[in-house]
């Protein structure tokens, strides 16, 4: 009965986790492991400047299709 | 026994998918049910997946799991971005499901259904998903290279520059072909229109919540804008009874596209954090959750199918649009068989966010497989009402009449019976105050939808919800199309604009955005008032227009992927792509050529002129109405012009192509392929 338990908190774990990546909820996180792992020059953004950033990025080509 | 039971399995799936596909395509002798659709889909799916798409990537690519991608090598936290497999798959397919595989198959049903069921299937399995994964496999080995780019690299200059162009004119097409399709949603319908109305305000309240309240936190704002969403579609209900609102929210159709194009316009010019990224969240929720409850419903409800196979319009008079099977079922089923946008998404963010170079057989083929199993079940919602009501809702005024009454008498009088009381219980139990002429598909998508879902929660009590969220829901990610697709067009005026005068590409500079934002909507503003005054529906111009522009982008992204693999040193395996873009070029030009010099005034812009003007002419035409029958003929015309450029224009790239693929196979030319070098994955094997 425990390890069904601890099976679906994993589950449940794995499809918040890929909700998150998904919507876009995660993205400043991965943003900051990133940062983390590879050395860079510039300045790292904050929340906003980074959200704002994105939309930029996204809305400059393509992003949906018909 | 393990590799036997594997065998087992699939040549069982293999014949159940068999079996479903001969039941839809023999039997016509009792009603079909829509089971057979969704296990012929299914099963011929799986095993294209399990065998074709594996054959694509070991044998014709030869993906390697041991190369680095982009996003490995240049992983930078914000373009290059290396994402699990199942988000990325979720990522390309909210961006490329849009309206298309949804409206193109409940129009394509006026043949029946079983042409357009059978294109569904083979087109995606042979040529959209094809196209999809050749274009997301050349775009990650360069980098995210984007196909005008690749065109112009392994092409040739002219035909790179001829890609942008295509691209912006088949942007401003498909901009103005959606605004006409919630434009026949919406007009003399104050539910709707209000509903639609309120989710401005509501992406307002997200955007500045997403912006300055909690910065990125998407799910929390979704989540509040759906609930609001919920609520206003309800609430449409006590605006649509009471008077004082309905004169509010009743608007006509020249009056709906005026505001959508003011809409765009705002998109466009706004900062994109206030109301177009909102919009898009929301709707990617709303899309994927109606999606999954459209294929739960049928499964659960199991319709029966009462369309006919085959109906009399095979022969080219359908009432719907104007033309035979061969070409205008291959062009009017666009996005769920081939999408040349497609290529435009699998050459953007996806080959960046990759982490493997294996994943690109389930992102690139398996996503463009779950769209047309999504048009699938588009044409099962839309042949599961009865034929009469779905040609009295699809047909324009011009043709089946303007009443309840003479719609019903036509309409009998092609062999669908329908009684003009049908007409108005069924307007009625959804609330509206008519569904006749409502050309564009989605309002008959909305009637099947809310069929199918009030049969499995509410029955008919909640009939009116579910058909006004549908309404809704169709209505919320059209627009996210059009103001995403403006800001595009937007930046693609000002690219252009920038090579004569350089602060014209400037991002940040206000006269700049505003013009820009201003001729991209004009342009496709002025095809949408067209469509909207055309007496025959607008749709029977435009969405052919859509489509053949559509099919011949997916033309150019198979002429370039075929020149990949010719460098490549793949020529042994080239029909994988030279076979598809065989098929678009011939159904395209064709398509083209009718449109254009047809005699039947239906079907040929130039005959329809033509016709008017004899009409003019001969004094038929009541002095009050020259001017705009005279607008009508200039329309045609430019319709005409617009078809034959792009014709043109994609003629010159594949001849260019041609030379080059024979200099190639000839060995006049060297192979000069632009691919990054190889440099090994420094992380753990693919899953």
């Amino acid at each position: 009965m425990r390890s069904l338990f601890s099976l679906l908190k994993r589950i449940l774990s794995t499809a918040w986790g890929w909700l998150r990546e998904w919507s876009g909820d995660a993205a400043y996180e991965r943003y900051q492991r990133s940062r983390a792992t590879i050395l860079r020059r510039e300045r790292e953004l904050s929340r906003t400047e980074f959200y704002l950033d994105q939309l930029r990025r996204k809305y400059s080509k393509p992003s949906r299709c018909c | 026994m393990k590799r036997f039971l594997h065998i087992a399995i699939w040549v069982a799936i293999s014949l159940l998918g068999a079996v479903a596909l001969s039941t839809i395509a023999l039997n016509r002798v009792e009603p079909l049910n829509a089971t057979w659709f969704v296990l012929a889909a299914a099963c011929c799916f799986l095993v294209a997946f399990r065998f074709y798409s594996a054959f694509l990537a070991a044998r014709v690519f030869a993906l390697d799991n041991t190369r680095a991608t982009p996003a490995e090598r240049r992983d930078d936290g914000r373009d290059f971005v290396p994402t699990n497999k199942w988000v990325l798959l979720g990522h390309h397919f909210a961006a490329i499901a849009g309206p298309g595989p949804l409206v193109g198959p409940t129009l394509a049903a006026q043949f029946g259904y079983l042409p357009g069921t059978l294109w569904l299937i083979a087109g995606a399995v042979l040529g959209g998903c094809v196209q999809d994964f050749v274009i997301l496999f050349c775009s990650m080995r360069r980098d995210g290279k984007s196909l005008g780019q690749m065109a112009r690299e392994e092409v040739s200059r002219r035909g790179g520059f001829l890609a942008q162009l295509a691209v912006l004119a088949i942007m401003v097409i498909l901009l103005a072909v959606v605004g006409l399709v919630v434009v026949n949603a919406l007009k003399d319908s104050p539910w709707a229109a209000f509903t639609l109305a309120m989710t401005v305000p509501i992406a307002l309240l997200m955007g500045v919540y997403l912006r300055y309240w909690r910065p990125g936190r998407v799910l929390e704002a979704s989540l509040l804008g759906i609930v609001m969403i919920v609520f206003v579609v309800v609430a449409g209900q006590w605006v649509a009874a009471a008077p004082s609102w309905v004169r509010v929210f009743t608007l006509s159709g020249p009056a709906l596209a005026m505001a959508i194009i003011a809409y765009g316009f705002a998109a466009s010019a706004l900062p994109v954090w206030l109301l177009l990224a909102p919009r898009d969240y929301l709707s990617a929720f709303i899309k994927v959750g109606a999606i999954f409850a459209l294929a739960g419903g049928i499964l659960l409800v199991r319709p029966t199918i009462q369309m006919p196979a085959l109906t009399r319009f095979v022969d080219g008079s359908g009432p719907v649009f104007a033309g035979k099977i061969f070409p205008f079922c291959f062009i009017t089923i666009a996005c769920g068989a081939v999408s040349g946008f497609h290529s435009l998404i699998s050459s953007g963010t996806t080959p960046k966010m990759i982490l493997h170079e294996g994943h690109a057989r389930m992102i690139g083929y398996g996503a463009m497989l779950m769209e047309s199993f999504v048009g699938v079940m588009a044409m099962v919602a839309a042949c599961a009402m009865a034929p009469g009501v779905y040609f009295a809702i699809n047909g324009p005024a011009g043709i089946v009449g303007a009443s309840a009454e003479a719609a019903a008498r036509t309409i009998s009088g092609w062999g669908f019976a329908l009684d003009a009381q049908t007409m108005h219980d069924l307007a009625r139990a959804v609330g509206e105050r008519t569904l006749l002429n409502r050309a564009g598909g989605a309002p008959s998508l909305a009637v099947g939808m809310a069929q199918i879902f009030s049969s499995t929660i509410g029955g008919p009590r909640l009939l009116s919800i579910w058909y006004h969220f549908a309404i809704m829901f169709e209505a919320l990610f059209i627009l996210t199309v059009l103001d995403a697709g403006t800001r595009v067009g937007r930046f693609m005026i000002q690219e252009l604009g920038g090579r004569v005068w350089k602060p014209f590409a400037r991002s940040g500079w206000t006269p700049g955005i505003l013009f820009s934002s201003g001729l991209i909507v004009a342009a496709w503003g002025y095809f949408l008032y067209q469509g909207v005054v055309d007496p025959l529906g607008g749709i029977n111009s435009l969405w052919p227009l859509f489509g053949i522009s559509n099919q011949l982008l997916a033309a150019v992204a198979l002429v370039v992927a075929t020149t990949i693999l010719l460098k490549m040193g793949r020529t042994r395996w080239i029909w994988v792509t030279l076979v598809p873009m065989a098929w678009l070029v011939s159904a395209t030009m064709t398509a083209s050529y009718q449109k254009i010099f047809s005699l039947d005034p239906r079907i040929g812009f130039l005959s329809f002129a033509s016709a008017l003007a004899s009409q003019i002419a001969a004094g038929q035409i009541p002095a009050a109405n020259i001017a705009a029958t005279q607008r009508l003929i200039f329309n045609q015309r430019l319709d005409a012009a617009v078809t034959a450029a792009l014709a043109l224009m994609i003629l010159v790239l594949i001849v260019e192509a041609l030379y080059q693929w024979y200099s190639l196979l000839s060995r006049r030319m060297e192979p000069a392929l632009q691919e990054t070098p190889y440099v090994a994955t420094q992380w753990a094997e693919a899953d």
